[in-house]
């Protein structure tokens, strides 16, 4: 009966070119990274086997401890100021029964607009003569509150975490307005005969409900956060002063630039494993309860 | 209902105002792209005196930007028709193949993927591109370097939606098809791919922003200038011009254009299409 299903010929024919790209382009890459990790190596001479020298050197690193606490900074503010901003717009727009369409539509307006594209747009926004913001902070306050955004060592990553923020709202509110549209209505009128309102209805139904949803919001911000690249390489490439040095360009520039192809692979490796280890730790704590309406 | 028709009110107000704040930075360089330098800085907030299109014409010219979208649509297209068509015929194979140990092995290891971020191999990655030959010609700096590790790398999800879909798929109809005497390529082409065709079509909307999107893999394997993508292209543009605001202003416009007329017409399953892997995930 199930004799096309049940040949091997057919079956590898399905999978080899699958397997072969994923093997050359995937797990090849993964191995050799690891195994770079252990040498050092300029990519022309020898390679020179130095054991565990270049992730105890990562250890000592002073760029690369600033780099790791900038990534930090843009998990903080993912967690603290985007999520909760995404949380209220998308009980906003849940709430109101006009224009949720057009609402859905226009914050997700940035999130199809390349990273690159988004990076040099905020380099003119933030340009210090005839940038939007200053221009702005012009009309409404002294001359002097006008900044040099991105060449300011202080202001510079918080100008980057705006305009990354900007970009990956839209995306975050639209997979948590899904959720709490999908909550049944019942639960809703329900709670409303038994007197619930609307503020106690948000805490007490919908947060606990979209649980699966937030977890999801946070796990992609967490591993997102850790490798986030194109924007701070368009809009400082890590600068002024590596004030904005991230994991990912300072990997790059230590691999590319400087030819330490040993030691930016071992930065590679700790990147991989500081992403597993912070996404299963929100695993465990979350525990992934399933839902039940 | 007075109450909650004011409640509401205030939510239009304050969603109104996000969405200005929002979106006010795209009308703004719109205008800019009108002025000269002079005017961007002398008249920030009023329309442009007159309506010119020199800054179109010299972002063009000097940019290239007509040969960078030729460039990223047709690496875009050919990873996502590649990823496609290798990962439905996984999917097929361990979703409706009788090899259930086998199936769900290769399933695992394809999952792999997901965990580790490309981001981390960038070095090997590109070691390996430059090692490459494929019939005599060496694979760095060509487009098929991209395409081939586009393809690779957006497998993982796109199996991983593809088999959900392709498993729930009933028996009885593949059944039938063997009954009638197709063969498994007859079962795959004729039945089961057409009954996929929506969750084909949500991947293939995700796979293509993620291509067209992509910055620093074509960064590191293109150095010729006339096979450059799109953002790469304006991230050189920008690195030229970064005093030139008129130019620059009219260079994301044009590149921005097109992804926003394609949005206005599909943007239900683009939308879709792009979070269809966190909500499944």
């Amino acid at each position: 009966m199930n004799k096309p299903l049940k040949n091997p010929i057919t079956y590898l024919t399905f999978i080899i070119p699958t397997f072969v790209l994923y093997a050359v382009f995937f797990v090849y890459p993964v191995i050799v990274s690891f195994y770079y990790g252990f040498f050092e190596w300029d990519g022309i001479t020898e390679k020179v086997f130095v054991g565990f020298d270049n992730f105890t050197q990562l250890w000592k690193d002073e760029v690369f401890r600033k780099a790791i606490v900038n990534n930090f900074y843009f998990m903080a503010f993912s967690l603290i100021v985007n999520i909760p901003l995404v949380f209220l717009i998308s009980i906003m727009i849940s709430k109101i029964r006009r224009m949720r369409g057009f609402y859905k539509s226009a914050v997700f307006v940035p999130v199809v607009i390349s990273t690159a594209t988004v990076a040099i747009l905020f380099g003119v926004l933030y340009n210090y003569d005839s940038g939007l913001i200053n221009q702005f902070i012009r009309l409404v306050a002294p001359e002097e509150w006008a900044q040099e955004w991105l060449s300011n060592p202080k202001l510079a990553l918080l100008s980057i975490l705006v305009a990354n923020a900007w970009q990956n709202i839209g995306f975050f509110i639209v997979l948590c307005l899904a959720a709490i549209l999908n909550i049944p209505r019942e639960i809703v009128e329900a709670a409303k005969i038994d007197g619930v309102n609307g503020w106690q209805e948000t805490w007490t139904i919908t947060l606990p409900l979209i649980r699966p949803v937030l977890f999801v919001m946070l796990l992609l911000s967490v591993s997102g956060t850790m490798k986030v690249l194109d924007i701070v390489q368009i809009m400082t490439n890590g600068g002024p002063f590596q004030s904005t040095e991230v994991m990912s360009t300072y990997m790059l520039k230590v691999g590319f630039r400087s030819m330490e192809l040993g030691y930016g692979s071992a930065i590679g490796v700790a990147m991989f494993i500081i992403i597993l280890v912070l996404t299963g730790i929100l695993q465990r704590i979350t525990k992934r309860e399933e839902v039940q309406y | 209902m007075a109450r909650s028709r004011n409640g509401q009110w205030w939510m239009h107000l304050f969603l109104l105002a996000y969405v200005v704040v929002l979106l006010f930075p795209l009308v703004w360089l719109l205008m800019s792209s009108f002025k000269t330098n002079r005017e961007i800085t002398a008249n920030t907030w009023g329309l442009p005196t007159s309506f010119n299109f020199d800054n179109y014409m010299a972002a063009w010219e000097s940019a290239n930007i007509g040969k960078y979208a030729l460039n990223s649509a047709y690496v875009t297209v050919a990873a996502c028709v590649m990823t496609l068509l290798f990962a439905a015929m996984t999917s097929f194979a361990i979703s409706r193949m009788k090899y259930t140990k086998l199936n769900k092995a290769i399933y695992q290891f394809i999952l792999l993927g997901l965990i580790v971020p490309p981001g981390a191999l960038f070095i090997p990655l590109y070691r390996l591109i430059q090692g490459i030959e494929l019939f005599g010609h060496h694979l760095y700096n060509t487009h098929w370097s991209l395409i081939l590790v586009y393809c690779t790398y957006a497998l993982p999800i796109t199996v991983f939606i593809i088999y959900a879909f392709m498993l729930s798929i009933p028996n009885e109809l593949e059944e039938a098809g063997i009954i009638d005497g197709l063969g498994a390529a007859g079962l795959f082409f004729r039945i089961i791919i057409p009954i996929s065709l929506p969750a084909l079509v949500t991947v293939f909307i995700l796979n293509f922003i993620g291509n067209w999107n992509e910055y620093i893999l074509s960064q590191l394997f293109i150095t010729s200038e006339s096979l450059k993508t799109l953002p790469t292209g304006m991230a050189t543009f920008n690195d030229g011009y970064r005093t030139n605001f008129a130019s620059l202003s009219a260079a994301v416009i044009i590149s921005i254009i097109p992804v926003l007329a394609v949005y206005v017409f599909l943007q239900r399953q683009i939308i879709e299409g792009m979070t269809a892997g966190s909500v499944k995930g």
